[in-house]
């Protein structure tokens, strides 16, 4: 009685060990940074330590009355946003080894950034990692890092909700006009005054948006109505992504860029006069991210993180920042002019920008403002200090002096967010490193203290000598600033290795369990078992390891993982022609090897139509549609095998239903009455894919019929059939063992399947027959070797095979169905999406085990191996956070399945065990 | 099954013409020869690769290989008194468009991309396939099922000129196979293109394999003797 316990509840705890093991391996894998839902208000300053009226002049105080936290050094900014714009775009050719094709294209900027060095600058911008456009727009407007649900909605683009640039912008009065990438209002949907968006989408596309963006751009700067302006062109990335860096057309493409520039900066100049429009006018030209030579980005390369910012004011800055804060480097031209590159982060962008627009910071920011890109504002505000009765001071240190003010209001926001964020997330920073921290703040606090006394008491005195002491200031905040940018990047951005051991160490321990509970299960009727030793390892096996220790492999490539679909069909194809090899061996069976190898040859087929859908840059599209237009619109019979093709693979469903159901089953139960069921939800499918085709009179007869009921229908019969079953499995009583496994796998199979069909649209019953055929093909292939071993020991055969075929061939339904990762998207729906993700993938080939009558270990351990191989391709989870929370879903749904397969069939298993011993005694 | 049955009950027929260590050597030679050659030829003369026009190329290949290894393995054919040398030549070139109808789909399951700019590539790569792997078994066997079966199912290839078959075919499709697996890999090169490492490693397979097969050979009539002891 204890066996027979434990027997049924192997399942549980194998889920129950998974689930454990995904937690454990996420809380190490996927970046733990959590959103915080605060906002930076203009009130939040008077609790700062850094008050305004203490260290101004008091003719300061009316003029800051207006501003907020700084003040405001620009009245409106252009930011042009450049898509992948790599550093040596902008940067002259002599810092590099030799001049290529695309350096020295925008030639306007390097022009400005050597010839008036004070107001026009070149930086080179760090970006963080993972350098897609979505993750950079969101790093460069909240100043922070990525989170965890960066990582999940890699691919769709919902809306920021912390606290950003544009959210500041907006809440103190600004106006913002938006243009080109509508990425922008998927981030920021309520936020711009204006916009103009352009699809993203179509890589291949290099025009449309730029066109767009160039046609609203110029007449903007001729109008008032905005305060700030964002272009942001696409062009470059997609060019970047069809023909690589070095091609004519990213030439063209910069060469254009160079023009519309041009324009941009004779217009804004027109205008800086006193008075003019754009008289304290801030351009930024920048890039998100850089690009590799092949138009590739998202990792963590030098050439992927390396990006630009230009930036430009109008109005020459009266002074040259120290030294001490300069980080330029300077090469002179091949034309003998002078170009300066300066360093930045990318993270600095968010907060250096709120501080020249004098907004609050963004409240999540960790960036730190940027001394040379807040000195080009310094121009137009020394304007207003000249009026303000200490013009007998030196300027530079007047300016200094509000930077270390703007650096106290920095350090105290960022302080802010770590005491926040400890105290509300699960997952903070370790108290050496909070007391670290504070430890530093209180350190330049203090001493910031003492500067400001300094600075009163020196009021009427020189300011000569207090220019050491303010360094000392600027240091000490820059010295906080950047330690805990520091610890925030190591903290957030890499991976915690003990915890995704622990992980990896539950799922291995799970591995063992299921081995452990496959010995138990089989003991008593001494099945064979391939692992036990005791048996030659025959070339069955051999093969079969070998084909899931290459696919575990394969999983170590990023490369593999997109093209998962057709490596899968390699393998199983692979295992195809071993399968006929045997056959041919054997002199039988040969037909099943054949059509088996045809299955997998139109499955591969579909695999590439489901993955050109989707991917409009592949080259199957490009190719074929010459003679797919030959045939495919228009042409009747054509036409007539889309609409029928899947209503007569369901009639064969169905038949094949009823066949097996006749020859199963003696009498009338309740499993025979939900098979019934399943055929009365067949053939509403069917009526409702009629009365969705094109077929004229068919649509015409069924229109009467409320199309909507027809689905609710067949979701509710297949959720009765179920409740009718489990009734069914508490109450029957079972006669003959194997028939009735054989029945009740039908019928749940049955139950599950219209459901399933109706959610995959008119492919699903395609796919199922496929499945089934497979299946049957798989089963007989399987039975090759050992018919008289199978007669005698009941369904008990283990044939790893066999099972990694299936395994297999799931995962090719998988992608026939046409999924692909990039459409990793959380809909609403998520029980109808999971139901018609995995559907095929998983629920029906898992319930459908049972025919095979094989244990799952294949099933549950090439998950495992996938689990735990992620681990070592840490750098590029840009593109493997989504595929392991895929993966995650699927191993526990599979356990699931498992379990509940578990329980309807275990039961009989039990008595079919005793049966056996019954009959061996 | 009838048919069967009967040929079960013989039992397989000794190599028809042995074949000593020396001319198994000149013979894959020559077959080696006939592959390489046209490489060379193409990149030297017409400064064709594989890579760059791996269609043109693949046509060369196929029709020399074709060419040498049917003039050659049609010496070795069975049954010589029934069987005229054209005659196993034409049975060597019949079994070259039989054997496209098979590779097709297994060279689309061989992770080929689907297309119709790749249907001359591949046409040219099943040739250049079959000419490796079946040409000279039609040339020597004929239509015999039995032998085809040994050979290719059984792989238990019996005597000097059956090893010289087998292994090299089998050797050509592990190297075919093996090629496969750089292609999905993101280096982008230009050798990553459908039928070219999977040609560079059928070449390499057959070519590793014929010595195998070689070794064989030399080590085949001893461990006949000493079963015959």
């Amino acid at each position: 009685m204890e066996g027979r316990w434990w027997r049924r509840w192997y399942p549980w705890v194998i889920l129950v060990v998974h689930v454990l093991a995904i937690l454990i391996f996420t809380r190490g894998f996927l970046l733990t940074r959590t959103d915080l839902p605060f906002y930076s208000h203009c009130s939040d300053i008077s609790q700062s330590p850094c008050s305004f009226s203490e260290n101004c002049r008091d003719a300061n105080d009316t003029a800051s009355a207006a501003s907020c936290w700084t003040k405001p050094a620009a009245d409106r900014l252009v930011i042009i946003v450049l898509d992948a714009l790599r550093i040596d775009f902008v940067a002259p050719s002599s810092f590099y080894q030799e001049k290529k094709p695309w350096m020295d294209r925008l030639t306007v900027l390097q022009n400005l950034a050597s010839t008036r060095r004070s107001s026009a600058k070149i930086f080179k911008a760090i970006a963080d990692p993972p350098t897609t456009s979505l993750q950079r727009l969101k790093g460069l407007t909240t100043g922070g890092l990525p989170t965890f649900i960066d990582v999940g909605n890699s691919f769709g683009a919902p809306a920021i909700v912390e606290d950003n640039l544009i959210h500041q912008l907006v809440q103190n009065g600004k106006r913002v006009v938006m243009m080109g990438d509508d990425t922008w209002t998927q981030l920021f949907p309520n936020h711009f005054n204006k916009s103009y968006p352009y699809p993203s989408f179509n890589v291949k596309d290099l025009h449309t948006v730029d066109n767009g963006c160039i046609e609203h751009l110029l007449p903007s700067l001729y109008e008032e109505d905005w305060d700030v302006l964002i272009a942001h062109f696409l062009g470059v990335d997609h060019a970047g992504h069809i023909f690589g860096v070095d091609s004519v057309p990213m030439v063209e493409k910069l060469d254009q860029y160079n023009r519309v520039l041009q324009h941009v900066i004779e217009v804004l100049e027109s205008q800086s006069g006193p008075g003019g429009l754009h008289e304290n006018t801030l351009l930024l030209v920048m890039g998100d991210h850089g690009q590799t030579l092949n138009g590739d980005h998202g990792g963590g390369g030098a050439e992927e993180v390396e990006t630009s910012i230009f930036a430009m004011s109008f109005k020459e800055p009266p002074l040259s920042i120290p030294s001490g804060l300069d980080t330029s480097f300077c090469k002179v031209d091949s034309d003998g002019k002078e170009i300066c590159i300066s360093n930045m982060e990318q993270l600095d962008f968010a907060v250096t920008v709120s501080a020249l627009l004098g907004i609050p910071f963004p409240f999540g920011s960790i960036g730190r403002v940027n001394a040379e890109l807040y000195a080009l504002g310094a121009g137009t505000w020394n304007l207003e200090g000249t009026g303000m009765g200490n013009r007998d001071a030196p300027k530079l240190e007047h300016w200094l002096l509000n930077y270390a003010k703007v650096l106290c209001i920095n350090s105290w926001q960022v302080k802010r967010y770590i005491d926040v964020y400890s105290a509300s997330s699960v997952i903070g920073f370790s108290f050496e490193d909070l007391l670290h921290v504070s430890d530093k703040y209180f350190q330049a606090e203090e001493s910031w203290k003492h500067t400001t006394k300094n600075s009163l008491l020196h009021r009427e005195g020189s300011y000569h000598s207090m220019l050491p002491s303010v360094t000392r200031q600027i240091d000490a905040f820059v010295n906080f600033l950047s330690y805990v940018s520091e610890l925030a990047r190591s903290k957030w951005t890499e991976f915690n290795l003990k915890m995704m051991g622990i992980g990896i160490g539950t799922m291995l321990l799970s591995i063992f369990i299921i081995l452990f509970a496959i010995r138990r299960v089989n003991r008593p009727h001494g099945t064979f078992l391939p692992f036990g030793g005791d048996s030659g390892i025959s070339f069955e096996v051999m093969s079969a390891f070998l084909v899931v220790a290459i696919r575990a492999c394969s999983f170590l490539s990023n490369s593999y993982i997109l093209e998962e679909g057709k490596v899968a069909s390699f393998l199983l194809a692979t295992t195809g022609i071993i399968n006929l090899r045997h056959a041919v061996m054997k002199r039988k069976m040969l037909f099943e090897a054949t059509s088996f190898l045809l299955l997998i040859f139109i499955l591969r087929l579909t695999i590439e139509v489901g993955m050109s859908k989707q991917a409009a840059t592949s080259l199957f599209m490009n190719a074929s549609s010459s003679w797919m237009t030959g045939i495919a619109p228009g042409h009747p019979v054509w036409r007539l095998m889309t609409e029928i093709g899947p209503i007569l693979a369901l009639f064969l469903l169905g038949y094949l239903l009823y066949r097996t159901t006749i020859a199963c089953s003696s009498s009338w139960g309740i499993w025979e009455f939900s098979t019934m069921g399943t055929f009365s939800s067949f053939l509403l499918i069917a009526v409702h894919w009629g009365s969705e085709s094109n077929l004229q009179q068919l649509a015409i007869l069924l229109q009467g019929i409320g199309k909507g009921y027809i689905p609710i229908i067949v979701y509710a019969t297949g959720l009765g059939q179920l409740l009718l079953m489990t009734f069914g499995q508490l109450f029957s009583e079972a006669i003959d063992y194997k028939r009735s496994l054989v029945m009740k796998t039908v019928a749940v199979l049955g139950a599950c399947s219209s459901t399933i069909i109706i959610l995959s649209g008119k492919q699903g019953s395609l796919i199922a027959l496929a499945l089934i055929i497979g299946g049957y093909c798989i089963i007989r292939l399987g039975n090759i070797e050992d018919d008289v071993v199978d007669r005698a020991n009941g369904i008990l055969t283990f044939n790893p095979l066999a099972v990694t075929q299936w395994n297999l061939l799931a995962v090719c339904l998988f992608f026939a169905t046409g999924h692909w990762f990039d459409e990793f998207v959380l809909v609403r729906q998520a029980l109808l999406l999971t139901i018609d993700t995995f559907g095929f993938s998983l629920i029906l080939p898992v319930l459908g085990l049972p025919l095979l009558a094989l244990s799952q270990y294949f099933i549950g351990r090439t998950d495992n191996g996938k689990d735990s191989f992620l681990k070592q391709m840490s750098q590029v989870w840009g593109l493997f956070a989504p595929k392991f929370v895929f993966d995650a879903v699927g191993l526990v749904l599979t356990d699931v399945c498992i379990c509940l397969a578990s329980l309807f069939y275990s039961g009989r298993l039990v008595d079919a065990t005793q049966q056996n011993q019954m009959t061996g005694k | 099954m009838k048919e069967e049955k009967k040929q079960k009950k013989k039992e397989p027929k000794p190599a028809t013409r042995s074949v000593s260590p020396p001319l198994a050597f000149l013979v894959h030679l020559v077959c080696g020869f006939g592959l390489v050659a046209p490489l060379s030829v193409t990149h030297n003369l017409f400064s064709l690769t594989l890579i760059s026009d791996s269609s043109s190329t693949l046509r060369l290949i196929w029709v020399v290989e074709t060419v040498v290894m049917i003039l050659v393995y049609s010496s070795f054919r069975q049954n010589p008194e029934q069987c005229s040398y054209p005659r196993a030549v034409g049975r060597g070139i019949l079994a070259l468009p039989v054997v496209i109808a098979g590779c097709r789909p297994t060279s689309i399951m061989m992770y080929e991309v689907i297309g119709m700019q790749y249907l001359a590539k591949t046409i040219n790569w099943s040739l250049f396939m079959s000419s490796l792997m079946f040409v000279p078994a039609a040339s020597v066997f004929g239509s015999s099922w039995t032998d085809w079966q040994r050979m290719f199912a059984h792989t238990k290839p019996n005597g000097a000129l059956e090893y010289m078959i087998c292994i090299p075919a089998h050797g050509a499709v592990i190297g075919g196979w093996l090629g496969a697996w750089p292609m999905p890999l993101d280096w982008e090169r230009p050798w990553q293109e459908w039928p070219i490492c999977v040609t560079y490693g059928a070449i390499m397979g057959y070519l590793v394999s014929t010595i195998a097969s070689l070794g064989f050979v030399v080590a085949h009539p001893r461990r006949h003797r000493l079963k015959g002891d």
